[in-house]
């Protein structure tokens, strides 16, 4: 089980890469989303909020009403932000559960899938 | 078949949460209404109406409409258990294995294709026999429509929830209107209302079957399970569309055979014209190419969305080429749109060109019937491999699923050795057309998707080494540390 720290860690590598990525940042200039995560093996639960495809805050527990839900459990989290996993093979395999729009789900994979195309 | 409850939330549910955006119980039964009513249903009332004598098409619309609640209780419980866009991928992968639940699931998206190519062609020649242009000009229709469908989609142009409610809501009442009018306004009596069974048992089971398909597709507003409020919404939309969707299909079967000669309908690919037609003149001819055209919206922007995500989904996990996943600067997976859309209007153009229409309503009633057969399949397997709490669980669900099996299997061989051009006589080409596209699936699977994945492994192994920082406790003396340059922003990708 991954701790919060690691989480932070993780997600502050993720927020640099989205945030350097120039493609991303175009293709996303259109999504501005406020997102809440859940770990399903500890009580961490974290906020994500993305302006026009930047992410401008990463904050512990829930804050504010979300657009997107997602929850797994937090060594998937720390891997998923890491581009160390796919999240499209955890969502179908069920490990990744995403409460949204199809679209939004899309456009949260697709950030992986610009930044870490091997994965 | 009602909602049991459940104390606690079920395991495969997410954390309940409040969304800011989140479907009501009126866009789910829309969403349900609107992906099961296409253009090609006009067709497929013919069809229903050739194996049913005179005016008795409504009553096999009626069984059918009590076999779709039935497929209504057996999602409702499959969609509990993984109330997921992926769900069906879920629950057939955990009833039949990988393997088996991919080869099904690539065969279920074809029917999509078949949709959208057999709608652009029935509103391609509804458009060019409305305004009265050559033959020839519906072939430019079908590539304009799909044409104008695609750039659409690659554009990222989605359409607001409430346009598309107010969209469906329209084509449905606009049907009925016109269908009520028919009844009511064309003189002369009604023939055999009460006589689905004058053509034989065969017969009716023929209809039946063909009624099934009126039905088809609303079983998919189980993939908005992520957007909806909450899991009994996509419940009771469930089983409130196939009301919806009987009162429409019905009226207008009854209307159409009122009022319209049987061998017209039946020869024709545009047999709403028609009603219209001989309902209000030209008034009535160009109100049903207006609704016809209507119907065009939610097929191609449902349509193009769900079958292009699913490839996108597919490519990401390594199952189809990655190239499908390419996105455009509007996050679209161009490639998997721009296939889907000229794969589509090659068939629409095939379809016009060989005059083979009803074919396609046969395909698809037999694929339709075999997948909700399968569905039934997995609520067995499922209630015995994953006992645990659902949110909705169907009342005398065994008996009721393996009735549904044997049901739905046999409707499923009976449109697939049928021949609605000639109601009289069997054929084996929708079953092989079947057969074909699952045996192309199921090498795909056996054969291609084993290299992708070995190719994707390969490719990751290649790439770069894990860049998650190795906990300092289960470092290994001597472990080489994670590469630094890996973590530089600036490095490549």
């Amino acid at each position: 089980m991954a701790t919060w720290g690691e989480l932070e860690e993780a997600l502050a590598d993720y927020t640099v890469q989205c945030n350097a990525n120039e493609r991303l940042r175009k293709m996303q200039r259109d999504w501005s989303r406020r997102l809440h995560f859940s770990c399903v093996d500890s009580d961490v639960t974290f906020t994500m909020v993305v302006d026009h495809g930047e992410i401008v805050e990463v904050s512990e527990g829930h804050d504010g009403v979300p657009d997107i839900g997602v929850s797994a459990s937090s060594e998937v989290f720390c891997d998923m932000f890491w581009g160390d996993l796919n999240p499209v093979s955890k969502y179908l395999a069920g490990e990744i559960k995403v409460q949204g729009s199809q679209e939004d789900v899309m456009r949260l994979d697709a950030i992986s899938a610009i930044i870490w195309p091997d994965t | 078949m009602t909602d049991a409850a459940v104390p606690g939330a079920p395991e495969g549910a997410a954390p309940a949460l409040q969304l800011r955006r989140a479907l009501g119980l009126a866009s789910a039964t829309a969403t349900s209404a609107g992906l099961a009513f296409a253009a090609m249903d006009y067709l497929a009332v013919v069809s229903v109406a050739a194996y049913a004598a005179g005016d008795s098409a409504w009553l096999a619309i009626l069984v059918a409409g009590f076999l779709a609640l039935l497929v209504a209780g057996v999602f409702s419980e499959l969609n509990g258990l993984y109330p997921s866009a992926a769900g069906i991928r879920l629950y057939m992968t955990r009833a039949m294995g990988p393997k088996s639940a991919l080869s099904v699931t690539f065969t279920y998206m074809t029917t999509i294709v078949l949709v959208i190519a057999a709608d652009a062609f029935i509103i391609g020649a509804a458009v060019q026999h409305g305004l009265h242009e050559p033959a020839v000009l519906a072939y430019v229709w079908i590539v304009l429509l799909v044409g104008v469908a695609m750039a659409a989609n690659l554009l990222g142009v989605r359409l607001a929830g409430r346009v598309q409610d107010l969209v469906t809501y329209t084509v449905l009442g606009s049907t009925v209107a016109l269908s009520l009018v028919a009844i009511f306004h064309v003189p002369g009596p009604f023939r055999t209302p009460f006589a689905v069974f004058e053509h034989g048992p065969h017969g009716a089971i023929e209809a039946v079957a063909f009624g099934v398909f009126l039905y088809a597709a609303f079983e998919w507003v189980t993939t908005t399970a992520e957007e909806v409020r909450s899991p009994s919404v996509t419940t009771r939309a469930l089983f409130i569309a196939p009301g919806i969707l009987f009162v429409v299909t019905a009226l207008v079967s009854f209307a159409m055979s009122h009022a319209v000669a049987f061998h017209r309908l039946h020869g024709s690919a545009y047999p709403q014209l028609l009603l219209g037609k001989a309902t209000l003149g030209t008034l009535g001819e160009l109100w049903m190419l207006a609704t016809t055209v209507l119907t065009a919206v939610n097929t191609f922007n449902g349509g193009f969305l769900t079958a292009s995500r699913f490839i996108y989904a597919a490519a990401r996990e390594d199952t189809l080429p990655r190239s499908f996943a390419r996105l455009n600067l509007r996050a679209v997976p161009w490639l998997a749109v721009v296939v889907l859309g000229t794969t589509s209007m090659a068939v629409a153009a095939a379809v016009f060109a060989t005059h083979q229409w009803l074919l396609l309503v046969a395909v698809g009633s037999t694929l339709e019937a075999l997948i909700y057969a399968f569905a039934c399949w997995s609520v067995l397997v499922l209630r015995r491999r994953e006992p645990r709490s659902r949110p909705f669980r169907l009342r005398a669900g065994k008996p009721l699923a393996i009735a549904g099996v044997v049901v739905f299997a046999a409707l499923g061989l009976a449109s697939g050795f049928s021949d609605p051009r000639h109601p009289s006589k069997l054929s084996a080409l929708p079953m092989a057309v079947v057969v074909v596209m699952a045996v192309l699936s199921t090498c795909y699977v056996l054969m291609a998707v084993p290299r992708l994945r070995a190719k994707a492994r390969a490719r990751a192994a290649a790439a770069r080494p894990r860049r998650r920082p190795q906990r300092p406790d289960t470092v290994a003396p001597g472990a080489p540390t994670p590469d630094p340059a890996a973590s530089d922003p600036a490095s490549p990708g």
